[in-house]
Protein backbone atom coordinates (compact mmCIF):
# COMPACT_ATOMS: atom_id res chain seq x y z
CA UNK A 1 0.00 0.00 0.00
CA UNK A 2 1.44 3.36 -1.01
CA UNK A 3 0.13 6.28 1.06
CA UNK A 4 2.04 9.42 0.41
CA UNK A 5 0.32 12.06 2.53
CA UNK A 6 -1.85 12.53 5.58
CA UNK A 7 -5.01 13.09 3.58
CA UNK A 8 -4.67 9.73 1.85
CA UNK A 9 -3.96 8.11 5.18
CA UNK A 10 -7.08 9.74 6.68
CA UNK A 11 -9.15 8.39 3.79
CA UNK A 12 -7.66 4.95 4.40
CA UNK A 13 -8.54 5.12 8.11
CA UNK A 14 -12.09 6.23 7.37
CA UNK A 15 -12.65 3.09 5.34
CA UNK A 16 -12.67 1.24 8.65
CA UNK A 17 -16.19 1.71 10.01
CA UNK A 18 -16.70 1.45 13.77
CA UNK A 19 -18.93 -1.47 14.74
CA UNK A 20 -22.46 -0.37 15.63
CA UNK A 21 -23.49 -0.68 19.29
CA UNK A 22 -26.29 -2.86 20.58
CA UNK A 23 -29.66 -1.10 20.61
CA UNK A 24 -30.71 0.76 23.75
CA UNK A 25 -33.26 -1.50 25.52
CA UNK A 26 -35.67 1.34 26.29
CA UNK A 27 -35.82 2.48 22.70
CA UNK A 28 -36.81 -1.03 21.64
CA UNK A 29 -39.27 -1.37 24.54
CA UNK A 30 -40.87 1.98 23.74
CA UNK A 31 -41.51 0.97 20.18
CA UNK A 32 -42.65 -2.53 21.02
CA UNK A 33 -45.01 -1.15 23.68
CA UNK A 34 -46.63 1.17 21.16
CA UNK A 35 -46.82 -1.60 18.62
CA UNK A 36 -48.17 -4.16 21.09
CA UNK A 37 -50.74 -1.63 22.36
CA UNK A 38 -52.19 -1.08 18.90
CA UNK A 39 -51.97 -4.81 18.16
CA UNK A 40 -53.77 -5.56 21.44
CA UNK A 41 -56.55 -3.09 20.66
CA UNK A 42 -57.13 -4.57 17.21
CA UNK A 43 -57.02 -8.12 18.58
CA UNK A 44 -59.52 -7.20 21.29
CA UNK A 45 -61.82 -5.68 18.67
CA UNK A 46 -61.62 -8.82 16.51
CA UNK A 47 -62.23 -11.02 19.56
CA UNK A 48 -65.25 -8.93 20.57
CA UNK A 49 -66.75 -9.22 17.06
CA UNK A 50 -66.17 -12.98 17.08
CA UNK A 51 -67.76 -13.39 20.53
CA UNK A 52 -70.80 -11.33 19.56
CA UNK A 53 -71.14 -13.30 16.32
CA UNK A 54 -70.86 -16.61 18.16
CA UNK A 55 -73.50 -15.53 20.72
CA UNK A 56 -75.91 -14.46 17.94
CA UNK A 57 -75.35 -17.73 16.05
CA UNK A 58 -75.84 -19.71 19.25
CA UNK A 59 -79.12 -17.96 20.05
CA UNK A 60 -80.40 -18.45 16.49
CA UNK A 61 -79.45 -22.13 16.37
CA UNK A 62 -81.16 -22.70 19.74
CA UNK A 63 -84.32 -21.12 18.42
CA UNK A 64 -84.23 -23.36 15.36
CA UNK A 65 -83.64 -26.46 17.45
CA UNK A 66 -86.44 -25.58 19.84
CA UNK A 67 -88.88 -24.99 17.01
CA UNK A 68 -87.90 -28.23 15.29
CA UNK A 69 -87.65 -30.46 18.33
CA UNK A 70 -91.35 -31.15 18.68
CA UNK A 71 -91.95 -31.93 15.02
CA UNK A 72 -88.76 -34.03 14.83
CA UNK A 73 -89.81 -36.00 17.90
CA UNK A 74 -93.27 -36.51 16.48
CA UNK A 75 -91.89 -37.75 13.18
CA UNK A 76 -89.41 -39.98 14.98
CA UNK A 77 -92.07 -41.40 17.24
CA UNK A 78 -94.24 -42.18 14.25
CA UNK A 79 -91.49 -44.11 12.53
CA UNK A 80 -89.71 -45.58 15.59
CA UNK A 81 -89.52 -49.40 15.86
CA UNK A 82 -92.24 -50.75 18.09
CA UNK A 83 -90.44 -53.88 19.28
CA UNK A 84 -88.00 -53.78 22.23
CA UNK A 85 -84.67 -52.15 21.38
CA UNK A 86 -82.00 -54.66 20.41
CA UNK A 87 -78.80 -54.31 18.42
CA UNK A 88 -80.52 -55.89 15.47
CA UNK A 89 -83.55 -53.62 15.56
CA UNK A 90 -81.35 -50.55 16.04
CA UNK A 91 -79.23 -51.50 13.02
CA UNK A 92 -82.31 -52.13 10.96
CA UNK A 93 -83.76 -48.79 12.03
CA UNK A 94 -80.53 -46.96 11.18
CA UNK A 95 -80.49 -48.61 7.74
CA UNK A 96 -84.07 -47.69 6.90
CA UNK A 97 -84.34 -44.26 8.54
CA UNK A 98 -84.42 -41.25 6.15
CA UNK A 99 -81.50 -39.60 7.94
CA UNK A 100 -79.11 -40.30 10.75
CA UNK A 101 -80.66 -37.54 12.85
CA UNK A 102 -84.17 -38.93 12.49
CA UNK A 103 -82.84 -42.42 13.29
CA UNK A 104 -81.25 -41.20 16.52
CA UNK A 105 -84.34 -39.18 17.38
CA UNK A 106 -86.52 -42.22 16.74
CA UNK A 107 -84.45 -44.34 19.06
CA UNK A 108 -84.39 -41.64 21.72
CA UNK A 109 -88.08 -40.80 21.67
CA UNK A 110 -89.44 -44.29 21.21
CA UNK A 111 -92.49 -44.98 23.44
CA UNK A 112 -92.11 -47.37 26.36
CA UNK A 113 -94.38 -50.03 25.00
CA UNK A 114 -92.31 -53.12 25.56
CA UNK A 115 -94.76 -55.63 26.95
CA UNK A 116 -93.44 -58.03 29.58
CA UNK A 117 -94.05 -61.76 29.22
CA UNK A 118 -96.82 -63.17 31.38
CA UNK A 119 -95.87 -63.96 34.98
CA UNK A 120 -92.97 -61.48 34.92
CA UNK A 121 -92.89 -58.04 36.46
CA UNK A 122 -90.78 -55.01 35.95
CA UNK A 123 -88.21 -54.70 38.72
CA UNK A 124 -88.62 -50.93 38.70
CA UNK A 125 -92.40 -51.27 39.12
CA UNK A 126 -92.00 -53.70 42.05
CA UNK A 127 -89.43 -51.55 43.76
CA UNK A 128 -91.57 -48.46 43.38
CA UNK A 129 -94.46 -50.19 45.13
CA UNK A 130 -92.43 -51.46 48.10
CA UNK A 131 -92.16 -49.39 51.23
CA UNK A 132 -88.59 -49.56 52.30
CA UNK A 133 -87.93 -48.74 55.91
CA UNK A 134 -84.55 -47.45 56.70
CA UNK B 1 -47.33 12.83 24.17
CA UNK B 2 -46.42 14.07 20.69
CA UNK B 3 -43.35 15.90 21.96
CA UNK B 4 -42.23 12.79 23.88
CA UNK B 5 -42.61 10.72 20.72
CA UNK B 6 -40.69 13.30 18.71
CA UNK B 7 -37.97 13.31 21.37
CA UNK B 8 -37.70 9.51 21.35
CA UNK B 9 -37.56 9.45 17.56
CA UNK B 10 -34.85 12.11 17.52
CA UNK B 11 -32.82 10.20 20.11
CA UNK B 12 -33.19 7.00 18.15
CA UNK B 13 -32.01 8.76 15.00
CA UNK B 14 -29.01 10.19 16.84
CA UNK B 15 -28.21 6.74 18.21
CA UNK B 16 -28.32 5.25 14.72
CA UNK B 17 -26.19 8.04 13.26
CA UNK B 18 -23.52 8.40 15.93
CA UNK B 19 -23.81 5.23 18.04
CA UNK B 20 -20.92 3.44 16.36
CA UNK B 21 -18.51 6.38 16.67
CA UNK B 22 -19.62 7.01 20.25
CA UNK B 23 -19.03 3.38 21.14
CA UNK B 24 -15.59 3.48 19.52
CA UNK B 25 -14.77 6.65 21.46
CA UNK B 26 -15.98 5.10 24.73
CA UNK B 27 -13.97 1.94 24.01
CA UNK B 28 -10.89 4.00 23.21
CA UNK B 29 -10.97 5.78 26.57
CA UNK B 30 -12.43 3.11 28.84
CA UNK B 31 -10.38 0.20 27.58
CA UNK B 32 -13.28 -2.20 27.90
CA UNK B 33 -15.96 -2.67 25.28
CA UNK B 34 -18.59 -3.89 27.74
CA UNK B 35 -18.12 -0.84 29.96
CA UNK B 36 -18.13 1.37 26.88
CA UNK B 37 -21.45 -0.11 25.81
CA UNK B 38 -22.89 0.41 29.31
CA UNK B 39 -21.74 4.03 29.35
CA UNK B 40 -23.33 4.64 25.96
CA UNK B 41 -26.64 3.14 27.04
CA UNK B 42 -26.52 5.13 30.27
CA UNK B 43 -26.10 8.37 28.32
CA UNK B 44 -28.99 7.66 25.98
CA UNK B 45 -31.28 6.44 28.76
CA UNK B 46 -30.62 9.65 30.68
CA UNK B 47 -31.29 11.66 27.54
CA UNK B 48 -34.64 9.90 27.16
CA UNK B 49 -35.53 10.41 30.82
CA UNK B 50 -34.70 14.07 31.24
CA UNK B 51 -34.88 15.30 27.66
CA UNK B 52 -31.55 17.08 28.05
CA UNK B 53 -30.64 16.55 24.40
CA UNK B 54 -33.37 18.85 23.17
CA UNK B 55 -31.62 21.81 24.81
CA UNK B 56 -28.20 21.04 23.33
CA UNK B 57 -27.17 23.22 20.41
CA UNK B 58 -24.56 20.85 19.00
CA UNK B 59 -26.13 17.49 19.78
CA UNK B 60 -23.30 15.36 18.43
CA UNK B 61 -20.60 17.17 20.42
CA UNK B 62 -22.86 17.07 23.48
CA UNK B 63 -23.24 13.30 23.14
CA UNK B 64 -19.48 12.78 22.87
CA UNK B 65 -19.03 14.90 26.00
CA UNK B 66 -21.70 12.92 27.87
CA UNK B 67 -20.12 9.60 26.87
CA UNK B 68 -16.69 10.82 27.97
CA UNK B 69 -18.08 11.93 31.35
CA UNK B 70 -19.92 8.66 31.82
CA UNK B 71 -16.79 6.62 31.09
CA UNK B 72 -14.58 8.77 33.33
CA UNK B 73 -17.12 8.69 36.17
CA UNK B 74 -17.35 4.95 35.87
CA UNK B 75 -13.54 4.64 35.91
CA UNK B 76 -13.46 6.85 39.02
CA UNK B 77 -16.08 4.68 40.73
CA UNK B 78 -14.16 1.55 39.81
CA UNK B 79 -10.94 3.29 41.00
CA UNK B 80 -8.92 1.66 38.32
CA UNK B 81 -7.44 2.35 34.96
CA UNK B 82 -8.19 -0.55 32.68
CA UNK B 83 -5.67 -1.45 30.00
CA UNK B 84 -7.18 -1.39 26.52
CA UNK B 85 -9.00 -4.57 25.64
CA UNK B 86 -7.80 -5.19 22.11
CA UNK B 87 -9.18 -8.71 21.85
CA UNK B 88 -12.54 -7.65 20.38
CA UNK B 89 -12.90 -6.05 16.96
CA UNK B 90 -13.61 -2.32 16.96
CA UNK B 91 -14.16 -1.87 13.24
CA UNK B 92 -15.76 -3.66 10.35
CA UNK B 93 -12.82 -3.79 7.95
CA UNK B 94 -13.04 -2.82 4.27
CA UNK B 95 -12.67 -5.73 1.82
CA UNK B 96 -12.42 -8.22 4.72
CA UNK B 97 -9.05 -6.75 5.66
CA UNK B 98 -9.09 -8.32 9.14
CA UNK B 99 -5.33 -8.05 9.47
CA UNK B 100 -5.60 -4.33 8.73
CA UNK B 101 -8.32 -3.98 11.38
CA UNK B 102 -6.17 -5.73 13.94
CA UNK B 103 -3.22 -3.59 12.94
CA UNK B 104 -5.26 -0.41 13.34
CA UNK B 105 -6.55 -1.51 16.74
CA UNK B 106 -3.06 -2.29 17.95
CA UNK B 107 -1.73 1.03 16.61
CA UNK B 108 -4.55 2.93 18.34
CA UNK B 109 -3.82 1.06 21.56
CA UNK B 110 -0.19 2.14 21.39
CA UNK B 111 -1.13 5.83 21.26
CA UNK B 112 -1.17 7.95 24.43
CA UNK B 113 -4.73 8.40 25.78
CA UNK B 114 -5.05 12.09 24.85
CA UNK B 115 -3.89 11.49 21.27
CA UNK B 116 -6.13 8.45 20.86
CA UNK B 117 -9.11 10.52 21.99
CA UNK B 118 -8.41 13.24 19.44
CA UNK B 119 -7.85 10.79 16.57
CA UNK B 120 -11.12 8.97 17.26
CA UNK B 121 -13.08 12.18 17.70
CA UNK B 122 -11.77 13.73 14.48
CA UNK B 123 -11.62 10.72 12.12
CA UNK B 124 -14.64 8.68 13.16
CA UNK B 125 -16.59 11.19 15.28
CA UNK B 126 -16.11 13.83 12.58
CA UNK B 127 -15.80 16.62 15.13
CA UNK B 128 -13.89 19.78 14.27
CA UNK B 129 -10.81 20.75 16.27
CA UNK B 130 -12.81 23.55 17.82
CA UNK B 131 -15.48 21.09 19.01
CA UNK B 132 -12.78 18.71 20.24
CA UNK B 133 -11.13 21.57 22.11
CA UNK B 134 -14.41 22.45 23.84
CA UNK B 135 -15.01 18.81 24.72
CA UNK B 136 -11.56 18.19 26.17
CA UNK B 137 -11.21 21.66 27.68
CA UNK B 138 -8.14 22.50 25.59
CA UNK B 139 -7.60 25.00 22.81
CA UNK B 140 -8.38 24.03 19.23
CA UNK B 141 -4.65 24.44 18.42
CA UNK B 142 -3.75 21.92 21.09
CA UNK B 143 -6.35 19.53 19.73
CA UNK B 144 -4.98 19.96 16.21
CA UNK B 145 -1.39 19.43 17.27
CA UNK B 146 -2.33 16.29 19.24
CA UNK B 147 -4.05 15.06 16.13
CA UNK B 148 -1.00 15.64 13.92
CA UNK B 149 1.27 13.79 16.36
CA UNK B 150 -1.21 10.93 16.64
CA UNK B 151 -1.64 10.63 12.88
CA UNK B 152 2.12 10.51 12.32
CA UNK B 153 2.49 7.80 14.95
CA UNK B 154 -0.38 5.78 13.49
CA UNK B 155 1.14 6.03 10.03
CA UNK B 156 4.53 5.01 11.31
CA UNK B 157 3.19 2.00 13.12
CA UNK B 158 0.68 0.84 10.51
CA UNK B 159 2.56 1.32 7.28
CA UNK B 160 5.89 -0.26 6.44
CA UNK B 161 8.80 2.16 6.46
CA UNK B 162 9.43 3.57 3.03
CA UNK B 163 12.87 2.52 1.88
CA UNK B 164 14.43 5.16 -0.39
CA UNK B 165 16.84 2.57 -1.81
CA UNK B 166 14.10 0.14 -2.72
CA UNK B 167 13.58 -0.83 -6.34
CA UNK B 168 10.57 1.24 -7.53
CA UNK B 169 9.41 -1.60 -9.86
Amino acid sequence: MQIHDDEQFEVYLKRFHPIAPEPVPTLRIGHSTRRSLSLGISLAAVAAVLVIGAVILHIRSNQVVVSNTNSDAAVAQRHAPSEPLTMRSANAWLATAPSFKSAVDGLAFRPQISPLPQGKQSAVAVLSKEKIRL
Amino acid sequence: MASTDRNATEIETLYRQHGAALLLFASAISGDRGRAQDALHQVFLKAIENGSLSQAINKKAYLFACVRNAVLNDAKLQQRNMPLDLAQAWFSPPDRDYAGEQNLRRALGDLPDDQREVIVLHIWGELTFSEIGDLLAVSSNTAASRYRYALAKLRGSMLPKENPCADPR
